[in-house]
This record gives structure tokens, sequence and C-alpha cells, in this order.
């Protein structure tokens, strides 16, 4: 029973690591970058969340829907932040050597990191939900609501990513320039452009995402870097093009970490991560489900 | 290098074979690349390799150097049985390699590119932590004046002309005084009025330093002119075999070139 | 930017300085470079012999030599071999935390100490090694950032570490010992990047670096020597930190396996001069002071000014200073010996070839 109990908490926060890992996807196969700066985006938006309901109602204790309409702000913000940091940094290096991109994303996550020290110290937030009744118990097992609301609110986003890729005019240019930019700025598609809302669109989920970490585990400016390396699991074992991938990935971490937490310590979960990072490298850098990842 | 007996006996031609290939097929998912080819090239020889594109040379190649592996068949160096070696074992025993997109150490200059090259005392470590001994430097400027490049060996080799740097990578692959050169489209880019000079300087390695070469080609004057028999493959598999004159006689040959099989 | 702007600021720069006395500059420190090496150490060693006394300022110099052992160390497998470790780090944490262990713990003498602390950083560095430097480029970057923060739990997890609070050590030898210290491993170092690169060995690194299926092709078995220098790397950043936690007096896993520094050291190989011996030391130096003034005027924005350098660096200089200046030196050169004229075997045709 217990088992069940660790490998549905995992479902629960794999959601929420994947939905991450599908946009650091995106910018890894679109812009052709690793984004070592995508965990500060989630952080951000856990932030934005975080002092607007301060500053809207005093403090950061708040009901379900109220938290919700933060959600779109948060998205909002760091679609801005990520499409301002593609154009003016990132654009510049596109197309050097692996390393000096790599690098960049690293310089813009530490610099991201340091200013939210200075600006918001290196305490850990949380944000309270209130819920009539905080949890659920579904077949003897223990739901806590708002990780329910965050599993689905992630799956949402997800979904929403996934059928906006297929059916819109913006979508389709960025499936092309993944595939191809010459051909694609030959069709009249502006590829600097869709780079850019791409990075935005990534970092905006991201931070969407990063509001529902702040409701169910906490944050601070450090945390970021944990979750780039997360997603840069999930979407090596996932492939680089594959959402299904990714998702699947992602589900797949969070119930290893969870049931590592349970059955050994909390305290090695990070280390079983990292090992699983290692070992995917060596055995499987194609992926199980996506095109081949870039040499 | 140990000289290892191979379990069936060679006859005595085959016993001056630097390179032996037997039987290498080579598959890629569906697609047999390579169909049971024979190849055998005997020192101080210099053998052509052609056919129409995709016909599976370069493949055949990456076969020989160890950069694949044969499915099935075997390769044999100076009688040893290298077929599933790793590339840097069996460059070290005595395979060079020269590249169609021509390599160079772009970053390195002339000189420290040709040293490099030099194999001699690679294996032993303590040579390599040595600086670079004064024979070995002659051996430099030997090889630089030979190709006409003398005054240019301290300049970062990536400055160099594409066909300066095609010169460069032959001269990297003589200093490694190989058993066997492998070249792939040495005539590749060259402009054409550079060519005789190419078959020159390959004409002069192959009796001089007496290099024995195995080259692939496209470019069907040079190829007739300089090898002493070619080999014909196309769709993986071998159609035709010996002097240039034979060749271009061979009827099968100009039918796999202007698409009649 | 219209030519005539760019042929007017580059016929400036090359009146002010000219490329031809940037290259013989470069060949007159090649000349003497062991010379060039003693007067450093002459000059390096005299400061407290002739009144620095222990305090801010020998400290930050001792700092100063400490980020140059790690820059350079990064650069042999970074600059020099091509493989970008983003976890460098880790040996460091490695050895500090093995000197912190043994000398509180367990009562062995410092020196003792110290160079067990570089032997098992160049243990694990094998170990890790093997499995890590098969994968090329970012995969590599970032299996070794995962090596770093793994390290990182695995000390906050362990009792024999002190867990997240680490680890206090008192009775340490005082400021000079650990400045003379650090200087010597610098020299150390410095002379044997130098000696190597001068040697075979050497090229092989960089032939790795630019081509590392031509090396193999070319018969040289690159794992091992990728693991070798990765093991050099790994000594020398292993002896800074078996030094380091004496001369920090705490440790914790925080500061032993620190990300920004590993970004900081990587920035200052960059900015000096990547691939090159004097390139690293320099934009230690250099880095290192400019933190330091940002630090003392504007207290927390340092970082900042990091990641910013970083990014500047990266977008108009990646060959750093010393690779930067070795470019416009060499610029002429080609031409000036000869250029694609001199494949003279007739001049008209090879100097239409293109």
């Amino acid at each position: 029973m217990a088992i069940t109990q660790f490998i549905v908490n995992g479902l629960l926060i794999g959601a929420l690591f994947a939905g991450i890992a599908v946009g650091f996807a995106l910018i890894w196969g679109v812009v052709d970058i690793i984004n070592l700066a995508h965990g500060e985006m989630v952080m951000l938006g856990g932030y934005v969340s975080f002092w607007l309901l301060n500053i809207a109602t005093g403090n950061t204790n708040a009901s379900p829907t109220v938290f919700l309409a933060t959600i779109p702000v948060a998205i909002a913000v760091l679609f801005v932040v990520g499409y301002a940091l593609q154009r003016t940094l990132v654009q510049r290096v596109i197309g050097t050597d692996i390393f000096l991109t790599l690098l960049v994303t690293f310089g813009i996550s530490i610099a991201i990191q340091q200013l939210a020290i200075q600006a918001w110290t290196a305490n850990p937030r949380s944000i309270q939900t209130s819920f009539a009744d905080p949890s659920l118990t579904i077949a003897g097992l223990t739901v806590p609501k708002m990780k329910l609301l965050a599993f689905a609110g992630a799956i949402a986003l997800t979904a929403a990513l996934y059928v906006f890729l297929q059916n819109t005019r913006t979508g389709r240019a960025i499936r092309g320039v993944a595939q191809n930019p010459e051909a694609a700025e030959l069709v009249g598609i502006d590829v600097e452009h869709t780079r850019a809302v791409t990075f935005g669109i990534s970092s905006g989920i991201a931070g969407g995402i990063g509001a529902f970490v702040a409701t169910i585990l906490t944050i601070d400016p450090q945390m970021g870097l944990i979750y780039t390396l997360k997603s840069f699991v999930i979407v090596v074992f996932g492939g680089v093009g594959s959402i299904p991938g990714a998702m699947i990935g992602g589900l797949l971490l969070g119930s290893v970490e969870e049931l590592t937490a349970g059955l050994v310590s909390s305290r090695w979960t990070l280390a079983v991560s990292f090992t699983l990072l290692i070992v995917l490298l060596v055995v499987k850098p194609n992926g199980l489900f996506g095109e081949e990842a870039d040499q | 290098m140990s000289e290892s007996t191979d379990a069936t006996a060679l006859d005595t031609d085959s016993d001056r074979a630097v390179l032996r290939t037997d039987g290498v097929t080579k598959r890629f998912g569906g697609l047999t690349a390579v169909d049971d080819v024979d190849v055998e090239v005997h020192e101080g020889e210099i053998v052509g390799l052609i056919g129409p594109n995709g016909a599976g040379k370069s493949t055949l190649f990456n076969c020989i150097t160890g950069t694949l592996h044969a499915d099935e068949g075997r390769v044999y160096l100076q009688g040893q049985d290298v077929t599933d070696w790793p590339e840097y074992k069996i460059a070290r025993a005595g395979l060079g390699r020269m590249f169609q997109e021509t390599r160079v150490f772009g970053n390195m200059s002339v000189r420290k590119n040709l040293l490099l090259a030099a194999q001699e005392g690679g294996a032993d470590v303590g040579k390599l932590l040595r600086r670079p001994d004064d024979s070995l430097l002659e051996r430099t400027n030997e090889l630089l004046e030979y190709v006409d490049l003398g005054g240019l060996a301290d300049t970062q080799a990536g400055r160099l002309s594409f066909g300066q740097q095609k010169l460069i990578e032959f001269s990297m692959a003589l200093m490694a005084e190989p058993e066997l050169l492998l070249m792939d489209e040495p005539a590749g880019g060259i402009n054409p009025s550079m060519l005789e000079n190419l078959i020159d300087y390959i004409r002069t390695a192959n009796e001089d330093e007496e290099a024995t070469i195995f080259l692939i080609e496209h470019n069907m004057d040079f190829v007739m002119e300089i090898a002493d028999r070619i080999y014909v493959l196309a769709h993986g598999e071998r159609i035709a075999a010996g002097t240039p004159e034979e060749i271009q006689n061979d009827q099968r040959v100009l039918d796999a070139y202007l698409g009649r099989e | 930017m219209s030519t005539n702007d760019s042929e007017e600021r580059s016929g400036l720069l090359h009146t002010i300085l000219p490329p031809n006395q940037v290259d013989r500059l470069f060949d007159v420190c090649s000349a003497h470079a062991w010379k060039l090496l003693l007067v450093g150490v002459v000059v390096g060693a005299l400061p407290p012999l002739v009144g620095l006394e222990q305090g801010y300022l020998m400290t930050v110099v001792t700092e100063m030599y400490l980020f140059a052992i790690l820059a350079l160390s990064w650069d042999i497998i970074g600059g020099q071999t091509g493989y970008p470790s983003f976890g460098n780090m880790a040996f460091f944490g490695i050895g500090a935390y093995t000197t912190a262990i043994l000398v509180k713990d367990f009562a062995v003498g410092f020196p003792t100490a110290m160079v067990v602390a570089g032997l098992v950083a160049v243990v694990f560095a094998i170990i890790i090694g093997v499995v890590v430097l098969r994968l090329r480029g970012h995969y590599f970057a970032i299996a070794t950032l995962g090596v770093l923060l793994a390290a990182q739990q695995v000390s906050r997890n362990l009792d024999i570490t002190g867990g997240a609070s680490g680890k206090i050590l008192f009775d340490v030898p005082e400021g000079t010992v650990f400045y003379y210290l650090f200087f010597g491993v610098l020299v150390a170092e410095v002379a044997l990047v130098y000696y190597l690169s001068n040697t075979r060995f050497g090229f092989v690194l960089n032939a790795i670096r630019d081509d590392e299926e031509k090396a193999t092709a070319m018969g040289f078995n690159t794992t091992y020597y990728k693991v070798v220098a990765w093991m050099l790397s790994a000594l020398f950043t292993g002896l800074a930190g078996g030094a380091f936690s004496l001369f920090n007096t705490f440790l914790n896993p925080q500061t032993a396996y620190n990300g920004a520094w590993n970004v900081e050291l990587i920035a200052m190989a960059l900015m000096g001069g990547s691939g090159t011996v004097a390139g690293p030391v320099i934009g230690a130096f250099g880095l290192h002071t400019i933190i330091e003034l940002v630090e003392s005027w504007f207290v927390g924005w340092q970082l900042v000014v990091l990641g910013s350098a970083i990014i500047v660096t990266v977008i108009s200089f990646p060959d750093g200073v010393v690779g930067t200046l070795r470019e416009y030196a060499s610029g002429m050169a080609y031409y000036e010996r000869g250029g694609m004229a001199a494949t003279d075997s007739d001049d008209a045709e090879v100097a239409a070839d293109e």
C-alpha cells in the first residue's frame, strides 16, 4: 500500500517536472541550445506569484481561485523575460561553439540567481492555499488537493502547448524552424522572432509551473539549477523532439524520486537523479521516443 | 608489429598484399551498402577505387579503417586480421587515411600538425613527453619542401587555402610512414591546373617513400593516369577489376556509369 | 559596419599597435619563457619578504593565486583538450573535504593530508572520467555539472563530512604559509603546463580539441589522453582544494562545491585566453581583482558583474586577451610568408586556387 502511495505522489509531482521539461526540450529543438537558465524561469514564476499575492492580499495565504488568478500573470511575465533574453543575449551566440552557448546561459542563470538573492534574500518562501478539506482520500490513498490541482495545471499547460504547436500558425512556424531553419526562412518565416517566441513560451510555461511549485514545495533563489538538470534527464530519456516522451519521462522521474524518498530517505533523491543522468547519457543519448539529439 | 599467421594458407601473391579484404559486407538496416567485396592492394602499387555515387566506396573504406566494422567478411592488413580492431589501433598498425573534406588541425601551426602525425615513439609515452627531437624536425622540413610549402611551417594550418591544406594533409600522412595510405577523393576541389602537380607529388611519394596507395576518386582522368590497377564498385558489389585500359573498355563499367544496370 | 569604417579603425590600431611588434613580443616571450617564469617566481616571492603583512591584502593575493590554479587546471581539460567541464569544482571539494577530515578527525599532518587530497582527487578523476569522457560536447558539460551537484548532495548527507553544517577547522597555519603554498602550486602548474604544451603529448590534446575523429584516425587512443588530461586537471584542483579548507578554516557543501566558482574560473580562463598557458593566469589575476573591487564598493553585486562579464566575453571576445592578441599578431603572417603563392610550382595557377 505504501508503495502505491509513493507512486501516486511521484506521478503528481512528475507532471510538474514534465511540464518544465517540455519547455526545455522545445528550446533545445527550436533554438538549438541547451538553456541552463531554464530552472531560473521556474523560480521567477514562483516569486511572481508569491509577490503578487503578497501585494494584492497582504499575505501569502490564499484561496485556490485567487492563487489560480496569478498563474496567467506569471506566464505572461516570464514570456516577456524569456523573449527578451533570447533577443538580446542568446541570439548573439547561436551557431557558435556549443560551449559558448552553454556558458552564456549558465552566466544568465548565475546572474539571475544573484539578483534574486539581492532582491528577496536567500530564505525559502511558499504559498499557502486554503482548502476546506486539504486532501482527498481515494482508494485508501491520500491525495492532497493542491497537488492534484498542480498536477492538473501542469497537464493542462502541456496539453495547451501541444495543441498550440499543432494547430496555430505560430505553432507551425515553430515546428518549421525546429526542422530546418534555412527552409523556414525561405518560406518567409521570421526565424529570429520565432526563436524568441519559443523561448518566451517555454519560459512562460516554466513560470506558470513555478507558481504551482511555490504552493506544494518551497521556492528559493537557488532552486533553479536542479530543475534544469532534471529537465535534462527527462529530455535525454524521452527524446529531444518528443512531448509524449517528456511527459512519460517526467512521470517516471517523479515516481523514482518519491520511491527513493519513501523507501530509502529523502536525502538521497537528488543523488539518484544525477546517477540516472549519467547512466542515461552513457547508455542512450538518443532518447526512447525522439529524433536523434544533436551531438 | 607482431606477425600473426593466418589460419588459411595464403598463396604467394596474396603474401605481398598489404591490404586484403575477403567478402566484406556491410548493411545499414535494410540497405546493403557493401556486398561481398574482395580487393587486394600489393606493396608499391597505386590502386584506384571507382564507381557511381552511392556505390559503397566510402563505406568500404570505413570498414577497412575501423570507423565501421564489417558485418561479414574479413579485412587483412599485412596478413593480420584487423576486421574488429578499433580505429586507432589500425592506424597505429600502419594504415594512413586522408579525408574527403581535408581535415587538418586548424588551430595549430603546420609544423605541429606534421610533428603530431609522426607516429614513431607514439606508443612509448616517454617519447611523447619529450620535446620533438631534431630528426623529427628535419623530416617535417623535408616533407614541407617536398610539397613546396616550406615557408608556411609556422603558420596556422587553418589559414591555408584548401589546396594547400590538402597538401599538408598529404604530408601528414607521409610523416607517419604508413604501410598503406587510403586517400578519399584526393583530386576533389582542386584547381585543374594544380592536378598535374598533385599527380606528381603522389607518384613521387609512391616511388621515393615507397608508399602503397589505395584511393577513391571520381575524376576519371586523374585515376586513369595515376593508378596501376582499378576496382569498380556499383550498388555495393565489385563489378570489375583490372588495369586502366581494361576498365575503360569494360562494358559492365560503362553500363554502371550510364545507369543501365 | 561599412568597410570604410573598419578600415579606418584597423588602420589606426595597426599604427598604434603594429601586428608585427605584437608578433615579435610573442616570439620573445616564447624564446625566453623559462627565464620569464623565473622572474615571475622572484616577483611573486618578494612581497611578504619586503613587508606585505598578513591580513586583507595578503588574503586577496593568495586567493588570486588560488583562482589562477583553478583556472589553469580547468583549461587543461577545457581549453587544451576541448572538453569543457562545468563540474571541476567537484575535485576542489573532494580535496577540501579530504584534508578537512584527515586533519581534524584523524590528526594527520597538513602536508601529508594535502598529498592525499591530490591523490584522492586523481582517483576520482579516473573513475568518473572513464565514464564521462566518452561523451561529447554539451553532454559532457552537463554530465560534469551533474557530478558536481551529486558530490554536493553526498557531502550534505554524510556524517563524516559534517552534513549541511560542514566542518570548522582550528589550529591552522598562518597566512604567509598559504601565500607561499598557493604560489608554489601555481608555479609548479604553470611550469608543467608550459612544458607539456611543447611536447607531442600537448599536441595530441590540442588535436583532440580541434578534430577528435581525425586524431583517432591518426592512431591516437583519445580516451587515454583525455583521462590523463583530466587527471592533471583534478590533481591541481584537488591540491588547491586541499589547502583551501585550512585556509578558509570553514567548509560546507555550498562552499566546497561552489557552482558559481566553477563559472568564475571558466570565465577567467576564457577572458585571459583559453588554450594558452598565460591566458588563464592573466584572466584569473584580472577578474579576481575586479571582483574584489566590486565587492568592496557594491557589496553583493560581484556575481552579477561576473555573469555580465561572461556574457560580454562570450559574445564579443571568445578568444580572450592572449588569444585575441595572437590572432591580431599573426593576421599578416600568412601573407608575408607567401600566402597562396607559397606553393610555388606555377604562381598564376596556384594563386587562382581558391
